[in-house]
């Protein structure tokens, strides 16, 4: 720590670092012009190279790097108080870390059981209610515009105050949920529930605070999804005699099912790293923990760093897997219209969940460019 | 881009880099008073600590120690009235706070894994066997030693049981800056309603309980208006465990005899009470409403806190806060041993200056005993000193006196936080929900907990 004894001292020392960084990076900047052109390449190409070389020194030094580190630390038995150099690395260990996780740590596995859990649950009952919701704010009805403003509001909120609101809003006492819930409570005679104080409850209430997601940023990628279905394919099915059930069942879904990808991918990835919501709401530790967070107290907590970087690359695995088999699993229901121009003609080959919906484009004629919107 | 405007650039670059190379003062200007004395070679082993100088740098002729603390914004200012003291009668060194209240530990961790620890940092007791194992933290042993001239550095002046927080294999790593005893706080309006007198040396475990009982008072419809007790993991179980004469760690630490029979007595007796209707606040109602509020709404007729929590006096901030006095925890079967929350100043293994940085920290360690309440020196525990430090803890200042010749803290291992998580999972929280009895959960977990001990 260095501190040369006066505020106007210690200010141009903390200046010159930044200078002599930010020099730094334009020197990298301008030796890779200087190296490409020198290598034949041309000029623009050259420059637009040059010109990103920051956010890929960025990249390497903040993310690649420690990602590889992350690596090469599961294998040791690294701890964050002995700080480590090239010439004193942290023993090795192998596999150890591993193996402990899988079949030793009395933590592990209910870590995973509540990750997953939450997620299995949470996700499906949140995409459905964001899509209920976007397909309330896609209705032409006078105000919309304030109301999808309003209904966008969670997602600029930090998630940190988002669990104090929650937390309030579950406290059993003078929760807003149990003061709703009161009346018929009394009418059973029951008691008030703890939500995240009882072991039973710890998930259920998890899941019902995943609902706060519903609104925001998924409901707004769903609601663009929806605004891009061609209004000629609702006629279409119309006249074919489909009512709003059935427009919504071969139309609406079959349509949107890019869009609900992408939505359940990325609330997949969201849910397996839930952190910060979960640090700040203090549950029973016989309820479990979020593998997030077992990680975060392994590695500041036991200062475990090794132990916590092959829990972090377990979760990454896990990620990995349960994308791919999304991915995998996209073309039994995932309707793409440029796969249809060129498939072969209905009845060929019969591919995916939504023949109907091909059958109402055929019927249409509709070319259906995603995107033509209304 | 042309070739004229990437050469305009590439002279622009150069005078910034040579700019900054200028600026770059990361190596002090000027020798520091005291080199690395030869204290510095007799640190101790693990990973090396020494073997990389890391912090302060001189300022004039005084040399800057940077001290890091969880002081929030109002104990900063206070903590900065002291240091400022400390600094005015300083020929040598001058101490710089740097507070991190929020996420202290992996602040400091991180700094220390970045090698960019702070000179001085403060540590609660549980930490220190675990820094000191990991090379984090200066051995002051010897230091200290040489510097029996300054008062905090007397080290036959301290609580015993206070001072035995900061050793581990033999060493000293720190010095105590603050014990807190457990005390027995009461309301007094509810003990005259009771008709019970109020607590004094006499009491015991037993009466006690009996007071709790009497002081739980229901209204007509059953609901309870006001409760005897209340406990929720605080004060720690240990505490009742000494006063029975048994200990959750062996002085070698080498062992857990948390099933010993003298043991498996305070743990019944804390089992009694945790949370039972008939003595203390359930586990919701406390969740709900809050230890602290509870207390100072006069909804519970006496509770253990610490000496500093100053709840003696909260009524005299605000009235709403009940009417609330001081006493010394009931007695054991064996003692009155009651628990000292206990916070330790260390300094980096890392430091440039060990001397120097050791001298710093036995001043500051003085200046912090006239301000902290209680000050772990035996030389300090008058009311005099406590009524200067803190002037609303006049009156209590003779029982907390006297509850300072009974406390101590925890013994600590090095792998204290994996220690408390298999006694809170494996122990603690099944003993305080009723899952077995004390005798059973103490033998099944004790295997656990003497797992993670050093061997």
């Amino acid at each position: 720590m260095t501190d040369t004894g006066s505020w106007l001292g210690d200010y141009a020392l903390t200046l010159s670092h930044w200078l002599l960084v930010a020099g730094a990076v334009a020197g990298a900047v301008l030796l890779t012009y200087f190296l490409l052109t020198k290598l034949g390449v041309k000029r623009e190409s050259a420059t637009g190279i040059a010109l990103i070389m920051p956010w890929v020194l960025g990249f390497l030094i903040f993310s690649l790097f420690p990602f590889l580190a992350s690596f090469y630390l599961s294998f040791t038995d690294y701890n964050i108080l002995r700080p480590i150099s090239l010439e004193k690395l942290p023993p090795l260990v192998g596999f150890r870390n591993y193996v402990y996780a899988f079949t030793e740590d009395p933590n592990f596995w209910p870590s995973i059981r509540l990750t997953l859990l939450n997620g299995a649950i949470g996700i499906p009952l949140g995409m459905a209610g964001s899509l209920f919701t976007a397909m309330l704010l896609a209705r032409n009805v006078k105000g919309v515009g304030i109301w999808r403003t309003i209904y966008y509001l969670p997602a600029v909120l930090p998630a940190a105050a988002m669990a104090l609101l929650w937390r309030w809003m579950f406290n059993p006492s003078n929760g807003l949920i149990n003061t709703i819930l009161s009346p018929v409570l009394w009418l059973f005679g029951w008691d008030k529930p703890g939500w995240f104080t009882d072991t039973n409850l710890v998930l259920p209430s998890y899941v019902i605070m995943g609902m706060w997601g519903i609104f925001g940023t998924t409901t707004v990628i769903l609601l663009a999804g929806l605004k891009n279905i061609p209004s000629d394919l609702y006629e279409a099915a119309t006249i074919d005699g489909a009512g709003k059930v059935g427009q919504f069942r071969n139309v609406t879904i079959p349509m949107l099912t890019p869009t609900l990808f992408y939505v359940l991918v990325t609330s997949m990835i969201a849910s397996l790293q839930l952190f910060t919501v979960a640090l700040f709401i203090q549950t029973p530790r016989s309820a479990g923990q979020f593998l997030n967070v077992y990680i975060w107290q392994q590695a500041f907590g036991a200062q475990k760093m090794g132990y916590a970087s092959a829990l972090a690359w377990i979760l990454m695995v896990m990620t990995l897997i349960l994308t791919l088999l999304v991915f995998r699993s996209s073309s039994l229901w995932i309707y793409y219209e440029s796969e249809v121009r060129q498939e072969k003609p209905p009845g060929a080959r019969k591919r995916g969940l939504f023949g109907g919906l091909r059958a109402t484009q055929q019927a249409s004629g509709a070319e259906g460019t995603v995107g033509g919107g209304h | 881009m042309k070739p004229r405007t990437f050469s305009t650039f590439s002279l622009m670059i150069a005078v910034i880099m040579l700019l900054t190379a200028c600026g770059d003062s990361g190596t002090p200007a000027t020798a520091p008073t005291n080199t690395a004395p030869a204290a510095a070679a007799t640190q101790p082993g693990p990973a090396g600590a020494t073997d990389v100088p890391a912090t302060s740098a001189p300022s004039g002729n005084k040399t800057k120690v940077i001290l890091t603390t969880w002081a929030g914004a109002d104990e900063a200012k206070e903590l900065q009235v002291v240091i400022d003291k400390v600094n005015a009668s300083a020929t040598d060194f001058e101490i710089v706070h740097q507070p991190n209240p929020a996420d202290y530990y992996t602040k400091i961790q991180t700094m220390i894994a970045g090698n960019t620890a702070p000179d001085l940092m403060w540590l609660s007791q549980e930490y220190v066997a675990n820094y000191a194992d990991n090379g984090a933290v200066l051995d002051l042993t010897d230091m200290l030693g040489k510097m029996s001239d300054m008062p905090a550095a007397k080290l036959d002046d301290y609580y015993p049981g206070t001072l035995e927080v900061a050793r581990y294999n033999g060493k000293l790593w720190g010095l105590p800056w603050i014990a807190a005893p457990v005390m027995l706080y009461y309301n007094v309006d509810a003990f005259q309603k009771a008709g019970i007198n109020p607590p004094d040396e006499s009491w015991t475990w037993d009466t006690f309980k009996d007071a709790a009982k009497k002081l739980t008072v229901k209204d007509a419809s059953g609901n309870v208006t006001q409760y005897g007790t209340s406990f929720n993991g605080w004060p720690p179980v240990h505490m009742f465990i000494w006063q029975a004469g048994g200990e959750v760690l062996s002085a070698d630490l080498k062992s857990s005899p948390i099933d010993s029979s003298e043991a498996v007595q305070g743990e019944q007796f804390y089992k009694d009470i945790v949370f039972s209707p008939d003595y203390a606040v359930p586990e919701a109602v406390i969740k709900e409403q809050g230890f602290g509020e509870m207390a100072k709404a006069g909804k519970v007729a006496m509770f253990f806190g610490g000496a500093a929590d100053d709840l003696d006096y909260a009524h005299a901030k605000d009235p709403k806060n009940a009417d609330l006095k001081i006493a010394l925890v009931p007695k054991g079967p064996k003692s009155r041993t009651t628990f000292a929350y206990t916070a330790v100043t260390v300094a980096s293994a890392r430091t440039k200056n060990p001397e120097i940085t050791t001298k710093a920290l036995a001043a500051l360690t003085d200046g912090i005993h006239h301000w902290k309440v209680l000050a772990p020196r035996k030389s300090l525990a008058t009311v005099d000193v406590i009524s200067a430090s803190v002037p609303g803890k006049k009156d209590s200042a003779p029982i907390i006196i006297k509850a300072a010749e009974d406390m101590r803290g925890f013994r600590n291992v090095p792998r204290q936080a994996e220690w408390d998580t298999i006694f809170w999972e494996s122990f603690q929280d099944l003993l305080y929900h009723d899952k077995g009895t004390a005798a059973d959960l103490a033998k099944t977990a004790r295997p656990k907990l003497e797992e993670v001990l050093p061997k």
